[in-house]
């Protein structure tokens, strides 16, 4: 009984995780590319540049929700 | 003749569509077969769960052992080996038929190989492009790696899809990173950057460094592993059925390719940021 319940918090604890997890390289990977986008707009010649920098800054960002995939794997396979 | 393999081919593809669409669920099977004497078309409940089976798929690594003492991951090393013997391969065909004019290999390597000589000319600097080799190397390794998964041979995993192999490039990245700057900037400049701008941030300029090599090989690992995790659950649900093919190129060629020139832009920036 007590096993169940630890394993139902686990999984819950990975849904929240991986929800939560999400909102913030959401935002921030969207938030970049917008950028981008209006930079391109500005000056075309440089979008080679722009595009590199923003897969860059989007994969940086996006560490977050990789930690908190990492973690929710954990709680679905090692709990 | 050619009408007629078109219609083959559109009924053939119809009756894919419909024993997916029958057999649709995460844990179940479609039979088709006859059962006493009868025809049946049934959905039954398949003996290995998802859960299995991404439990055998992610930690059944044939493990051998050396000398009683060292283990060693069979299953990963072996792809490793492949993939260094492809890119062996590879170089020694483009040097054996280096021409001025250059052939359809070469233009490949030229191209790579400019692209990134000019990326480390523009962030170290002009007098420091001895690092083209190594940033080279590495993008080569890890794109190899990435897309190694897609050919569907029986345990062709990608190696990057395993902690060891990311952790181990992100350490050696730490190791060349750190070493670049103490020979550039010598040992007193080097040692007095870490208590800037007063001496109370030692430990967290540490813990800065070390986290680096960290998020770096995580991000690379994190990325391939829920990559194949997505494409195994989605192709159990649609019955490896069209989908796959999609995910694949995305999963694998997209996502691969962005990782691997990711972490050598970010090898590259820690290298440009240390030296300055």
């Amino acid at each position: 009984m007590e096993s169940e319940i630890i394993r139902a918090a686990a999984l819950l604890g990975a849904g929240i995780c991986m929800g939560f997890g999400a909102i913030g390289p959401g935002i921030g990977e969207g938030f970049t590319a917008g950028k981008a986008c209006e930079g391109i707009a500005r000056s075309p010649e440089n979008a080679g540049l722009l595009t590199r920098t923003m897969l860059v800054g989007q994969a940086v960002s996006e560490s977050t929700g990789i930690y908190s995939l990492v973690i929710s794997l954990l709680l679905i396979f090692a709990v | 003749m050619k009408k007629k393999s078109k219609k083959a081919l559109i009924i053939v593809l119809i009756i894919i569509i419909i024993e997916g669409i029958l057999s649709v669920g995460l844990n179940h099977e479609l039979q088709i077969g006859f059962d006493e004497g009868k025809f049946v078309i049934r959905n039954v409940e398949s003996e290995k769960s998802i859960q299995d089976q991404i439990t055998h798929e992610f930690q059944n690594y044939k493990i051998v052992k050396l000398f009683g003492k060292f283990t060693i991951n069979w299953s990963v090393l072996r792809v490793i080996l492949f993939v260094d013997l492809f890119l062996i391969l590879f170089a020694a065909l483009v040097r054996w038929k280096m021409h001025l004019i250059p052939g359809k290999l070469q233009i490949i390597a030229e191209l790579i190989y400019t692209f990134f000589s000019n990326l480390v000319i523009e962030t170290v600097g002009e007098k420091k492009k001895y690092f083209t080799p190594y940033i080279f190397t590495i993008f080569v390794f890890i794109w190899i790696c990435n897309i190694i998964g897609m050919i569907p041979i029986p345990g062709n995993l990608e190696p990057t899809r395993n902690l060891n192999v990311p952790l181990g490039l992100g350490l050696m990245a730490l190791v060349i990173v750190h070493y670049t700057a103490i020979k550039e900037k010598g040992m007193k400049l080097y040692l007095k950057e870490y208590a800037e701008p007063i001496s109370f941030m030692l430990p967290i300029n540490i813990v800065g460094e070390v986290a680096k090599g960290i998020s770096l090989s995580f991000r690379l690992f994190g990325n391939i592993l829920g990559g194949a995790i997505i494409i195994l659950v989605v192709s159990n649900l649609t019955r490896f059925i069209l989908i796959p093919v999609g995910l694949n190129l995305f999963f694998g060629l997209f996502i691969g390719t962005v990782q691997a020139f990711v972490f050598t832009m970010l090898v590259l920036s820690y290298t440009a940021v240390a030296i300055k």
